[in-house]
This record gives structure tokens, C-alpha cells and sequence, in this order.
């Protein structure tokens, strides 16, 4: 659309590169956003967009590599910094004070450049907020109504609100619209198009592709920390974007899904879901067989976050949910684990591990019961059975009574597997089974699944990362919006196939 | 009157004042327990509700009041202070000692207030760019200070008078601070608590500096975010609790007028942080009032002074305390819990 001339570049990023322990998140990425330009940056999980923004907010300093704001090298050593070169984050995790007033926290900024022995103009607050509001179509909002008080998606707008406020220069927008209804995403679009028209730099990061291309002056794709190409949003497709996205090299990766024999199609069926429905869930019917790899894939709001709790009883939720035909009724942990269901959660630190206590106690800590006498723990019995799985996994550890969190990552996971394991379970699901695990661990958790499967174990994998479900799975399922979106099998398990089931509306 | 000043400490303000809105004032529980218990006393008691015997409580709950007020700004603040028994005690002793030795009666208040912002700014500085829980750094700062006071005083005790070399213009200005009264009614106590509430009341509501306490414990990131110095807001409310437990113990030995190391406001700091709960103030951080802590303060003095008129002993009385204070923020919790 703008031939005629490019206006110079408000913040040009190049040969960035942000490394962490074991991982290089941003590998020498190069960008420019422009003024007036609603600029999308779309990728997969991991692609490196969350810390590019990290970067652009001050939260995080790259290794190496340039930042130029106006022309002119910049450092954002803070996110204070950040804000005064005129840049405003919105995360998905929001900045707001949930104890203070709307009208607080739009015009937080203001009160803090002004003196701390000033009075607080009360009156010009609450108008200058509801101006604020009115701008955002949201001017039936009370601006003295306590933020904790709203809703996810009624923050966001007052958070969006606060930085027009500012006159943010470059306005960040991190996967806005997973928060909001429909029409209050209608409405955040029509702010972001006024925003373009008085010069304001938007990066919107989306997975929603459809979106993207209606909004987007021009999309920047990464993959695997690198900026892969900048496209103007000219004549494009979903397919256009998907196709940029993928081309990882999988070939390196040995298929399990594209190995000749379909094994577990006639074997019975262990776990079977009939119209689950959670928090976030509308109605999931599927099942999974004995020695079968059942993945599950989706973007971060599609529901799959909360289908592992669901399924394991963490959560209310309605539906039938049976094991080996057998109904479990009730949400409730202990019922699953009774009844053969196990679950390894994402969130390893928090829900995962009991980190301060050691690797034996960590493996029987879902099977007390079974090596307790009398309310006395049957040492003996405890470590012969740590002892047993250590080995099955083996786990790298100095000995029994090293505390988890003394451990690498993939070890701790492959203790936390032998947790599950010590239940006996029917079914074992897995929820990011991979998350802050080095690569060589990594292959080894996936052949201890294969031996896991292989005796008569169903495995439920709920993974963001596409080539683990690739490289794992016999079959995929897909949600989107809560729902079973696509149904991948064998040859037909690819990235492209996933992420368009996950994204393309 | 909860809801007019309310509104001016961030409630949902409206301009119509109405019975409703009134009730759900966060103070109007705490105010109306008040109320209530008075009304209790005045029947169940013969003295309770003579001006002499309001005016002795005022008397009573004015240094409590006085921490309690410098608590409010820590609590918004998102910490909490547990040295300020011992601040109360070292800086009490140390104005008492300076006066035995002879000194003016200003810089021996001066010297004792400085210690009380020294150890303010220790406590700060420890929170903040020390990075350790204020729970730890003030619960470590508690013995030091109240060793320093037992070193100081050789864990003697020191009592104030012409005989142990006080020059007898200042101890006759040092005990009117303590033991006076204005306009021969009111005692000089409550004058000093009346006039610190009413300017932390302003500040808390009214200024900027108050709005900063409430950012920066309703959301450390957002206030950070929006360009407020966090680390400097922190500090500046353990300095200010700091100087205000120094003052109130500086009150305490003009009016006793001896204080000992190993004795003076100790415990003092559960005190202070129940008056101020029971106030509504949250150890989570952004929320209480100046109000709300006056009437917890209130609720806590008058109940001490009811319990004693009416004869209970001594040890049922603090079973009363506790029981209030579980009962006042058990009823907020559930009463918020409900609303949301």
C-alpha cells in the first residue's frame, strides 16, 4: 500500500540476540517498526516473540546486538526507561494495582511525575480517566470502580487506556484479545486503527492469523529465535503465514508416528471422555487406547491448559470420563489416581515437585498409602522402590536423599514420571512433559513414554511444542476455542496441519 | 461521616450520601462494633460514659494511636514493621537519659527522634535494597535495637527527676508533655495523637505521597511501571513509623516518667499491628485508612477500659483482645468475600 516512500524507522533492532542458560531465545533477529504502522509479529511457541517484547519493555538485556530509537542507539535499561522512550508494554499479565481506583491507575503515570508533596487533584483525575475511558467506547465505566473488581478483559482495556494516555509513541500489545469478548475485540481493533491514523507505532502479537491480516500494515514471522521475514500485508493468506512459520527441519527426528505398524488401533479403549466441559472447555468428547500417544495440541487459549487438570480432577467440570469403562464421578485427584489416572502438571516448581524434599520421598509422595505402616513410613520399602525407578529412568542423581531441587530439569521430570509411574497407572497424562528440559533429556523422556506406551499404557501428551507432538504422537487432536478443532493421524501429523487446525479460523 | 472521609481515601466516592453506601464503607463495620460496645458500656457501667472517663481513654490509646498511625502507612505499603516496641523503649531511654544529663529539653527530643529514623531508615534499607522480607529484617532489628537499649542503659532503669540531675525547667516542660493538659482537661497525649492523626489522615488521603503508599502496595509492578520509586516509598514509611514509635516513647517516659530497657514496650508491636488490622488495613498491602485504624485503635481502648470497669480481671482481658481481633477481621473477610 505505501509505495511512494517509507518514513524512517521509530525503533530499529538489529543482530539482536538473547541467550539463557541452554537456550538462545533471539539468535541475531533484526526489525524495524515504523511510525503509524500496525506491525503483527507472529510465530510459534518458543519462536522468541515474548522476549523480543521482554527486550522492548526493559524487562530483559539482550547479549548483544543494537537497539535504535529515533535514529539513534538506545539502551532500555529499565522498564522506566522503556516507558520514557515512549514505548508501552500491555502483557498478558497486567500492571495494575487491583486495590486502587480505575481512575488511580489510568493516571498512575501522571501522579508519579508529579511531586510526592502535591495534593491528589481528585476531580481532574476522574474526568481525565473517563476521557480516557470514553476514547476506548468504555464510557459507561464507573472511573471509581476498584480494578479488582473487573474483569480480565475490562483490565486490559484500562491498561490500554493508561498508555494512550501516555502518548505511547510504540504501543506493544501481547496477545490482547485472549481475555476479550468479540465485541470488546471489535472495539480494541477500532482503537488500534485510530491509533495508526494519529502515527502511533502498534506491534500487535497474535496467534490469531485471521486478525493479524485484517489489522496488520506489515507482518514480521519468527521461528526458533530468528525474524524470518518481514512481509507487507499485501495479497497474503493464512496458508502464506503458516507456510513461513513451519519449515523446521524435522527430518533428523525420528518419526514414531510414521513407523509402518498402526500398533494400538485394535487395542481397547482405557480412557474415554464424553462432552467434558471446564473452564475453558466446551465439550470435549475423545478417547485414548492402550499403548496408544494421543497428543494434544493448541494455542494457549484454545483450552488445552486446562484439559489435563480437568481431566485428572483439579478443576469442576461437567461430562462422563471413564477408565477402562469404569466412571469416575466425582473431580477428585485421589479418585483418579485410585481409579489408574496419573498426571505429570506443566508447572514443575509449583504444582509439580515438593522440591525441598528428596528424590525417594518425591517418588512415592502420590502412593503414601502403599508404604506407610501403621502412619509410619516403611523406609526400606521406599527406597527400594526409588531405588527401582531411578534406575527404569535413569535419572542422574548422587543418591537417594538428594532434594529435587537440587536437580536439573530433566531429572527432576523424570522423578516426577516415576511418581506417576509408582501408581500403576492406567492412564498417564502429561502436560508439557518437556518444559525446561535440555535436549539430550528431552530424547530420553520421549523413549521412556515409548517404553510406557509399549506396556499397555495410555498416554495423553498435551504439548505446545509442535515437533514433540510430531516426533511422539500416533495421533493428534487439535483444539481451538475449547472444542476439537481437527483429528491428525500418522502421515498426516505435520506442523502445518497443526498449526492450521490451531490458528486458521 | 465514615463515607465523607472514605471517599476521600479512595472508596467508590459518590456525591449522594446514602444509608447504603454509607454501610458499605469498609470502615462501617468496624465503626458500628464501636458504637456498639459504647452503647454496651454506658448501660453495663456507671463510669463509663462520664467526660473524665472518655477522656482518660483517649489518654490511655494515644501512644498505642500514635504507632498505629505510622503502622498504616507500612501496612498500605505492603510490609510491616515488628521493631517498634524496641524503638519505643531506645529512643523513651535515650531523650530520658540526655535529660538527666543536663541537656535542653529540644535537642534531647531531637536526639531521641533520630534515632527513631535511623532505625526507620535500617529498616528500609534492609526491605528494599537489601531484599530480605521486612517480617525478617524487623523482627531482627526488634533485638538489636532492644540490646542496644540494654547496653545503653547497662540495663539499669532510668526515671527522670531533679535528683538524678534533670535541670528543672526542662523536667517541668518534659513531664507537661506527658502528664499535662490543655486547658486543664485534656491531656496533652491525646492533643499530640489528635494532631499527628489528623495530618497522616491528609496526607494518606489527600496527597500524592499517600497515593504513592497505596501503588506501591496495591501492585509493586505498576507502580514501578508508572515511574514511582518503590524503593523509596517503602523506606520512606519505616522512616516515618520509626520517628512515631520514637515520639510516642519519648511521650511514655515524660509521663511515667522512668522507663527500663528490659521492660518498656515490650510486646508492644502485636499491639500495634492488631489495632491497626482490626482498623482494616491488610498485611497484603493497599488497603487501610487512617479512620479505619483510629476506630481500631478506639475499639481496642475502649474495650480495655470497659472490661476493666466492669471488674474482669486482667487475664480475661486479653482473651477479649484476641478474641476481637479474630472476630473483626474474620467478619471483614467474609463481608468482602461475599460483596466480590
Amino acid at each position: 500500500m505505501t509505495e511512494q516512500q517509507t518514513p524512517a524507522p521509530i525503533v530499529e533492532i538489529s543482530g539482536l540476540t538473547k541467550r539463557f542458560p541452554g537456550v538462545l531465545a533471539l539468535d541475531r533477529i533484526s526489525v524495524d517498526f515504523r511510525p503509524g504502522e500496525v506491525h503483527a509479529v507472529i510465530g510459534e511457541n518458543g519462536a522468541g516473540k515474548s522476549t523480543l517484547m521482554n527486550i522492548l519493555a526493559g524487562d530483559l538485556q539482550p547479549n548483544s546486538g543494537e537497539i535504535r530509537i529515533d535514529g539513534r542507539q538506545a539502551t532500555i535499561a529499565s522498564p522506566l526507561a522503556s516507558r520514557a522512550a515512549g514505548i508501552t508494554v500491555v502483557y498478558q499479565e497486567l500492571a495494575l494495582c487491583p486495590t486502587l481506583t480505575i481512575a488511580d491507575n489510568i493516571m498512575m503515570s501522571d501522579m508519579a511525575a508529579r511531586s510526592a508533596v502535591s495534593l491528589v487533584p481528585r476531580d481532574k483525575m476522574r474526568r481525565e480517566a473517563r476521557a480516557a475511558l470514553a476514547r476506548l467506547g468504555m464510557g459507561k465505566l464507573d472511573p471509581d470502580t476498584r480494578v479488582g473488581r473487573l474483569s480480565v478483559a475490562e483490565m486490559q482495556l484500562v491498561e490500554i487506556a493508561g498508555a494512550i494516555r501516555q502518548r505511547a509513541r510504540v504501543l506493544v500489545l501481547d496477545e490482547p484479545n485472549s481475555a476479550l469478548s468479540k465485541r470488546e475485540s471489535g472495539r480494541l481493533f477500532d482503537i488500534v486503527r485510530q491509533l495508526r491514523g494519529e502515527g502511533v507505532t502498534v506491534i500487535y502479537v497474535s496467534h490469531h492469523l485471521k486478525e493479524v491480516l485484517d489489522l496488520a500494515d506489515r507482518i514480521t514471522v519468527m521461528r526458533d529465535g530468528r525474524t524470518i521475514e518481514t512481509l507487507d500485508n499485501d495479497g497474503l493468506s493464512e496458508d502464506r503465514l503458516i507456510r513461513a512459520m513451519v519449515g523446521r527441519d524435522l527430518d533428523t527426528a525420528a518419526q514414531w508416528s510414521l513407523q509402518p505398524e498402526a500398533r494400538s488401533d485394535a487395542a481397547p479403549i482405557v480412557l474415554s471422555v464424553e462432552e467434558l466441559t471446564a473452564d475453558g472447555l466446551d465439550g470435549l468428547s475423545f478417547h485414548a487406547r492402550a499403548g496408544e500417544i494421543l497428543g494434544i495440541g493448541g494455542l494457549p487459549d484454545s483450552g488445552k491448559d486446562t484439559l489435563g487438570e480437568a481431566l485428572f480432577g483439579l478443576c469442576s467440570r461437567d461430562g462422563r470420563i471413564s477408565i477402562d469403562g469404569k466412571e469416575l464421578r466425582a473431580a477428585d485427584p485421589h479418585a483418579s489416581i485410585r481409579n489408574g489416572m496419573t498426571l505429570v502438571p506443566a508447572d514443575r516448581r509449583g504444582a509439580g515437585a515438593l522440591l525441598a524434599m528428596s528424590v525417594a520421598d518425591n517418588v512415592v509422595s502420590a502412593s503414601l498409602p502403599r508404604f506407610s505402616l501403621a502412619g509410619f513410613m516403611r523406609r526400606g520399602a521406599v527406597r527400594r522402590e526409588a531405588r527401582a525407578q531411578v534406575a527404569r529412568l535413569d535419572a542422574r542423581i548422587s543418591h537417594l536423599g538428594q532434594r529435587l531441587a537440587t536437580l536439573s530439569g530433566g531429572n527432576q521430570q523424570k522423578i516426577i514420571l516415576g511418581r506417576s509411574l509408582v501408581t500403576n497407572p492406567r492412564v498417564l497424562i502429561l502436560h508439557e512433559p518437556t518444559r525446561g528440559v535440555d535436549v539430550g533429556a528431552k530424547a530420553e523422556i520421549y523413549a521412556i513414554l515409548r517404553g510406557i506406551a509399549g506396556e499397555g499404557v495410555a498416554v495423553v501428551m498435551i504439548s505446545s511444542e509442535i515437533p514433540e507432538l510430531i516426533m511422539n504422537a500416533e495421533r493428534v487432536l487439535v483444539l481451538r476455542n475449547g472444542r476439537i478443532s481437527g483429528e491428525l493421524t500418522g502421515a498426516g501429523i505435520n506442523e502445518e496441519a497443526i498449526l492450521a487446525r490451531a490458528m486458521a479460523s | 461521616m465514615a463515607d465523607a472521609v472514605r471517599s476521600g481515601a479512595r472508596a467508590p466516592a459518590t456525591d449522594r450520601l446514602t444509608l447504603a453506601r454509607l454501610l458499605r464503607a469498609r470502615e462501617a463495620g468496624v465503626f458500628i462494633a464501636l458504637l456498639v460496645l459504647c452503647l454496651f458500656l454506658s448501660f453495663a457501667t456507671d463510669g463509663f460514659l462520664t467526660s473524665l472517663n472518655l477522656l482518660n481513654v483517649g489518654r490511655q490509646i494515644s501512644l498505642l494511636g500514635i504507632m498505629a498511625v505510622g503502622m498504616t502507612f507500612v501496612l498500605i505499603a505492603g510490609e510491616v514493621d515488628l521493631s517498634v516496641g524496641s524503638t519505643y523503649a531506645f529512643s523513651g531511654l535515650a531523650t530520658g537519659m540526655l535529660i538527666i544529663a543536663g541537656w535542653a529539653l529540644l535537642p534531647a527530643i531531637g536526639v531521641g527522634l533520630a534515632t527513631g529514623v535511623a532505625i526507620g531508615l535500617i529498616n528500609g534499607v534492609l526491605s528494599t535494597y537489601g531484599r530480605l522480607p521486612s517480617l525478617i529484617a524487623t523482627l531482627g532489628m526488634l533485638s538489636i535495637v532492644r540490646g542496644a537499649a540494654l547496653i545503653l542503659t547497662n540495663g539499669q532503669p532510668v526515671t527522670v527527676n531533679a535528683r538524678n540531675g534533670a535541670l528543672p525547667g526542662v523536667l517541668q516542660s518534659f513531664g507537661f508533655m506527658g502528664q499535662g493538659y490543655l486547658f486543664s482537661i485534656i491531656p496533652m497525649q491525646l492533643v499530640f495523637f489528635v494532631i499527628i492523626a489528623a495530618l497522616a489522615w491528609m496526607v494518606v488521603a489527600f496527597s500524592n505521597f499517600g497515593f504513592r503508599v497505596y501503588a506501591v502496595g496495591g501492585s509493586a509492578k505498576a507502580a514501578r511501571v508508572s515511574g514511582i520509586s518503590v524503593n523509596s516509598v517503602k523506606i520512606c514509611a519505616f522512616v516515618l513509623i520509626g520517628v512515631l514509635a520514637a515520639f510516642a516513647g519519648i511521650l511514655s517516659m515524660a509521663f511515667l516518667p522512668s522507663g527500663q530497657a528490659g521492660r518498656t514496650g515490650v510486646g508492644l508491636e502485636l499491639d500495634v499491628i492488631a489495632a491497626t488490622i482490626v482498623g482494616g488495613a491488610s498485611l497484603s498491602g493497599g488497603e487501610g485508612t487512617i479512620l479505619g485504624t483510629i476506630l481500631g485503635v478506639l475499639i481496642i481502648g475502649v474495650m480495655r477500659n470497659g472490661l476493666v470497669l466492669m471488674g474482669v480481671s486482667p487475664f480475661v482481658q486479653e482473651l477479649m483482645i484476641g478474641l476481637v481481633i479474630i472476630i473483626a477481621v474474620g467478619i471483614d473477610k467474609w463481608s468482602t468475600r461475599r460483596t466480590n
